[in-house]
């Protein structure tokens, strides 16, 4: 069935913008090559100033956390020779509830492991909490910070931690504001 | 556009046009659940998250608070109806959901919108799915807290079930939208929802090889008769204590709740046929369903 091509051909492309973030062989999460020369993940993944990242072809760099923010749970590390072409991001207004979306990360230290699954939902979990994009879609330890991506492979939100059998991930439009005020 | 965006398009689409008649039911202490505007001016629920008897805080999709009414329950299929005026909200496409097969894509939808996925993973297999309501769906999806109550939707957006974790929460189970129908319909036709009843309290009982075997049984288990109230529908056919009943029309009597299921409010008014085994010896013993009397 084309479907099931398609979605082995997003799977590919990307595991080619993720990357495993780790520090002496202790697998610490996941991350997305953006923007061009940077990682971005979750800031509970990085509590360290320098870690290493693996990418997908095996290849291993030192990466210097250039900013982080715990309350946003977000964090930018300078990546400069990766070689790879950064992701591509959705448009905000193409992410609507019942989009096929997929994850892709690490989770338990499988390398590039795949989840698939609809967004459930786009607002807080609890009244007056901080927006998410909810996908009703199975996480684990190690996917955090690794690529929450649309049906067209590019990228709706980094996903950041599970509620349940939800995820959540930080809204790709609020992790280049972030990426913004980081860069300077 | 390749066939996995036409596909994710179409899901939004569903979410979307299904969301249209979909409501919040504020019906119990602090989780809410969903509704759906099944015809107009009334929104179907599941019971048993519709815990208050009369007036029901319910929210339109377009997120305006409004009053309903709980206009009949019918609690044997975990259905409740409740009455409201709310113009301007699309009433749901219902479609035939004798259509639905095992591994169709199906989407359950909450009050928001919110949408979970996943398939049909059998049609009426199973013990629990068995009930009134005829083949249950069972889901491979993931119903989240507030769901129950809210239509299950094929991939476009036209519903086919109404979905229920039922009060456990470990089940994932739509009743089909036939079974649906018949109640609305009942309520229409009636006014009300009238709860069938045979007037017998039961317990299981554990039929004996040698007596299956010379009445060609092959359940293992039937309800033993251990009460008949007077005046009740079971007294004017005959049935009395110590009677085992082992089916009704159509329906297999393994246990009590058989018996429950199988009095749907349609059947009210309905001569069935009671096969009982009296003294050793079978026997048809034909009952008038009767309405159950409203406590007053």
């Amino acid at each position: 069935m084309d479907t099931l091509i398609d979605i082995a051909e997003l799977a590919d492309d990307l595991r080619r913008v993720t990357v495993e973030v780790t520090d002496a062989d202790e697998l610490l999460g996941s991350g997305l090559l953006w923007p061009p020369g940077h990682v971005v993940t979750n800031a509970h993944v990085v509590r360290r100033p320098e870690v290493t990242l693996r990418l997908s072809d095996g290849r291993s760099l030192r990466a210097r956390v250039r900013a982080r923010d715990a309350d946003a749970d977000l964090a930018l590390l300078s990546a400069p020779g990766s070689g790879v072409p950064a992701a591509t991001l959705a448009e905000a207004d193409t992410v609507r509830v019942g989009s096929f979306v997929v994850a892709v990360g690490h989770p338990l230290g499988v390398r590039g492991a795949l989840s698939t699954g609809i967004i459930c939902a786009i607002g807080p979990i609890d009244r007056g909490g901080r927006s998410w994009i909810q996908a009703d879609l199975h996480l684990a330890p190690g996917n955090s910070g690794g690529p929450l991506a649309d049906a067209g492979g590019r990228i709706v939100g980094l996903n950041s931690r599970a509620a349940g059998p939800l995820a959540l991930a930080v809204p790709m439009e609020q992790v280049a504001r972030f990426v913004r005020a980081g860069r300077v | 556009m390749n066939g996995l965006q036409s596909l994710s398009n179409d899901l939004a689409a569903a979410v979307d046009r299904g969301g249209r008649s979909v409501f919040g039911v504020n019906g119990r202490a602090r989780l809410g659940s969903t509704g759906v505007h099944w015809r107009q001016g009334l929104v179907v629920t599941a019971d048993h998250t519709v815990q208050v008897d009369e007036e029901v805080a319910i929210t339109r999709p377009d997120g305006r608070s409004l009053a309903a009414r709980v206009a009949g329950r019918d609690p044997t299929i975990d259905i409740a109806v409740l009455k409201v005026d709310a113009p301007g909200v699309e009433v749901a496409d219902v479609a035939d959901s004798d259509a639905v097969r095992v591994g169709h894509i199906v989407l359950a939808l909450g009050s928001g919108p919110r949408a979970s996925w996943g398939v049909v993973s059998s049609i009426g297999e199973g013990r629990r799915a068995r009930s009134a309501a005829g083949d249950l769906f069972h889901l491979d999806l993931t119903l989240y807290p507030g769901f129950s109550g809210g239509p299950l939707v094929d991939v476009q957006g036209r519903v086919i079930g109404i979905n229920t974790s039922g009060s456990s929460r470990h089940w994932q189970l739509a009743i089909p939208a036939a079974a649906v129908n018949r109640v609305v319909d009942e309520l229409l036709r009636r006014g009300r929802i009238p709860r069938a009843y045979l007037g017998v309290s039961t317990q299981p009982v554990r039929l004996p090889e040698a007596l299956r075997q010379k009445l060609n049984l092959d359940q293992p288990t039937a309800v033993i008769v251990v009460e008949v109230q007077s005046g009740s529908p079971a007294a004017a056919a005959g049935l009395s204590i110590g009677d085992v009943i082992v089916s009704l029309g159509a329906t297999r009597i393994t246990d009590p709740t058989d018996l429950k299921s199988a009095l749907r409010p349609d059947k009210v008014g309905e001569s069935i046929t009671a096969s009982v085994v009296r003294g050793g010896e079978p026997r048809d013993v034909p009952v008038t369903v009767g309405e159950r009397p409203r406590r007053t």
